[in-house]
């Protein structure tokens, strides 16, 4: 029994190794095309990128001049140390509150007294980092990072609360769903150039706009949409005025086609998700007697969790990427309440030709990316439910 | 009295229930509907404005009294279409015969087979999904212009290679390949390497005539990507000879900026191929999407 056990491993085993051998080489050579082509221009341009981002770059390569493109945007490497200094005490505020001194008797109460305290110096520490960052920085690049944060605010949990609201009522027995469905996507696939141009006609200043006949329709006044640099706050009669205001309305239409263009996706997403949940569980629920909202509140959300996430990731990485609507529906005279990073680092490239300046900005939105990546991984991978 | 209440209450929660029940199905409707008209109208728009006299563009109307369908005639001719198109198809196609290769092989590779080094390399692969292409535009450019290395030809701008070449791989084709590709039964390999199966036999008549959905996923993907693009055509095409449709749209949008109705007839004309394909393969493509997982 035992040897014949034996004799058979051997042969199988020698056979497994010729197969591990060829699994080997196949396996190299199938990648490879793959591998070349993202290893040129994926990973080999971020390393270039850095090094471009040392030099007076513009057109050609000049001087060496070390980190003075990275000084033109922070203002002094002091400046970054007190904001990510900030960053780093809210989150370790964030830490203590949730977790910190849980094994205590009345830690809960400690951690949050303490944990409060470190997340208001945080913020204090950031506030001052940023105001002083902004004194002696490049205003045009930080400028351009707050749109960034108002579209991104703007345009992802818009998306995925409507994205998945309409995914729960097409997972419903929908006559048409299929047509439903047809349609929401249609946004998303179709050229950005050309629905940009649409939205253009629809929100240009003139009277007889589309957009400014609509809101006629309710005794407002006619506006100038894509033109109009003013905060929306603004104009709603609050007084306030610059980027510290809120998103402007030229801004507030360019964020009204996202949410257009992506809600679609997200629908797709949450309704293949949709399908992964067992139907016992919705069974269940419905034999204990919970309401339809008690369902969609206690299963499908945190059931879905896991959709949720990957959608506010990629949306967010979307939007730092963003930029093809925004190039065709900006406008002069929105100013810069309209520039997102990567419009500017596109600018600062191609129409500046200052290479240098523009690879560093880009680094630095890289590492912010990077940065907000790992940071939602920790914070929402833990809230998210696995099943 | 008491009793009759209680027998009334009873038959009222009875009778309501499916009135709510079908007022509650009206709500879900309209609220798909509502959802419906507002996707729609850009495109109603779009095409009702691409058919309406440029007077009738201005004072707005929904409607052209009489459907001008010169207009797609001239905005082809003014907006030097024909070009256009004509690069746009070539591109595209290139892009998505290299973009197939190299996805199904190393789909193939990441999901099937065991090498050593393919869990480092899947993870590299899937890292250049988050990177911003502000990074990459620029060194790209330079890479594509000749000037980090020596390419045949001296330069590639505007030509077909700089166009086509950098998207021949991307790393959300290959995940998406390799999630299906892996849930293929284990079986189904060892029986066709008993007959004397080799990878790329087994993976051409096996595993591709069974992945028909997840392919067509990446092939309509890849068609949208390389056909909507725009930021890197602008950047390495100078001159018509193969700039694409995109970027001569924005160009028309700059020269026809107060005639409307050729705007719009321009871009109907750059959405039709995309119509076209999507609704050919949106079934296979939504198939494609709940298979290959993003499951929760």
């Amino acid at each position: 029994m035992d040897a014949s056990n034996v004799s058979i491993n051997t042969k199988s085993s020698g056979a497994f190794k010729r197969q591990a051998f060829k699994d080997q080489i196949t396996g190299i050579l199938f990648t490879l095309p793959a591998l070349l082509i993202i290893l040129i221009f994926g990973i080999f341009p971020i390393g270039y990128s850095i090094y471009m981002s040392l030099f007076n770059w513009q057109v050609t390569k000049g001087a060496f001049i070390g980190d003075k493109n990275y000084l033109l945007i922070f203002g002094s490497w002091w400046n970054l140390l007190v904001l990510v200094t900030g960053i780093a005490l809210f989150i370790l505020g964030f830490y203590v509150w949730n977790r910190a001194f849980q094994s205590m008797k009345n830690g809960h109460r400690l951690a949050h007294i303490i944990g409060a305290l470190v997340l208001i110096l945080g913020g204090v520490i950031f506030v001052t980092g940023w105001g002083m960052m902004y004194e002696t920085g490049n205003k045009d690049f930080l400028n351009s990072l707050i749109v960034t944060v108002y579209y991104a605010l703007g345009t992802v949990p818009a998306e995925i609360v409507l994205g998945l609201v309409l995914a729960y009522i097409l997972y419903q027995d929908i006559i048409g769903k299929e047509v439903f469905r047809i349609i929401y996507f249609l946004p998303y696939i179709t050229p950005s150039i050309s629905t940009a141009v649409v939205f253009q006609i629809i929100f240009s200043s003139r009277e007889t706009s589309l957009a400014n006949r609509l809101i006629g329709l309710f005794g407002a006044d006619p506006l100038k949409w894509r033109f109009e640099p003013k905060p929306v706050l603004n104009l709603l009669g609050l007084d306030v005025s610059g980027l510290a205001g809120g998103p402007s309305l030229a801004l507030l239409t360019i964020i009204l086609y996202g949410i257009w263009s992506f809600v679609g996706y997200n629908t797709v997403i949450f309704l293949s998700g949709l399908g992964n949940i067992p139907k016992e569980i919705y069974e269940a629920a419905e034999i204990d007697g919970g309401s339809k909202w008690d369902r969609f509140w206690h299963i499908t959300v945190p059931m879905i969790s896991p959709v949720t996430f990957y959608l506010t990731l990629i949306g967010f990485i979307g939007t730092f990427k963003a930029f093809n609507h925004i190039y065709v529906m900006r406008t002069t005279s929105a100013q810069n309440t309209v520039v997102t990073t990567s419009l500017l680092v596109f600018d600062r490239f191609y129409k500046a030709n200052q290479y240098g300046v523009a690879t560093a900005q880009a680094i630095v939105l890289f590492a912010i990316i990077l940065g907000l990546t790992l940071a939602q991984n920790k914070i929402m991978g833990e809230r998210v439910f696995y099943g | 009295m008491d009793n009759t209440a209680a027998i009334n209450t009873t038959k009222v929660k009875k009778k309501s229930s499916p009135l709510s029940h079908f007022f509650g199905r009206a709500i879900l409707y309209l609220i798909l509907l509502v959802g419906a008209v507002i996707f729609i109208f850009p495109f109603f728009w779009m095409i009702s404005n691409s058919l309406m006299s440029l007077g009738e563009t201005i004072t707005r109307q929904l409607l052209p009294k009489v459907p001008q369908w010169i207009n797609y005639k001239e905005a082809w001719e003014q907006a030097n279409f024909s070009k256009y198109f004509v690069n746009s198809v070539l591109v595209t196609l290139g892009t998505l015969a290299g973009l197939l290769l190299t996805s199904i092989l190393a789909g193939y590779a990441f999901g099937r087979i065991d090498f050593k080094g393919k869990n480092f390399l899947f993870g590299i692969f899937l890292a250049t999904m988050m990177i911003p292409e502000s990074v990459t535009l620029i060194p790209n450019y330079l890479l594509i212009r000749g000037t980090i290395i020596p390419l045949p030809g001296g330069t590639w701008i505007n030509t077909y290679w700089a166009l086509t070449v950098p998207f021949m791989a991307n790393a959300f084709s290959i995940f998406l390949l390799r999630q299906f590709f892996a849930q293929i039964p284990k079986e189904l390999w060892d029986a066709a390497r008993i007959d004397g199966c080799d990878h790329m036999r087994f993976l051409i008549q096996v595993v591709m005539p069974i992945s028909k959905a997840p392919i067509m996923t990446v092939l309509l993907f890849g068609f949208t990507a390389s056909w909507n693009a725009f930021q890197w055509p602008l950047l390495v095409t100078t001159r018509d000879t193969w700039r694409p449709l995109m970027v001569g749209l924005y160009g028309f949008v700059q020269e026809a900026g107060p005639y409307t109705h050729w705007l719009m007839a321009g871009a109907v004309i750059t959405i039709i191929p995309i119509l076209v394909v999507y609704f050919l393969t949106q079934k296979q493509f939504t198939q494609g999407i709940a298979t290959t997982g993003l499951k929760g």
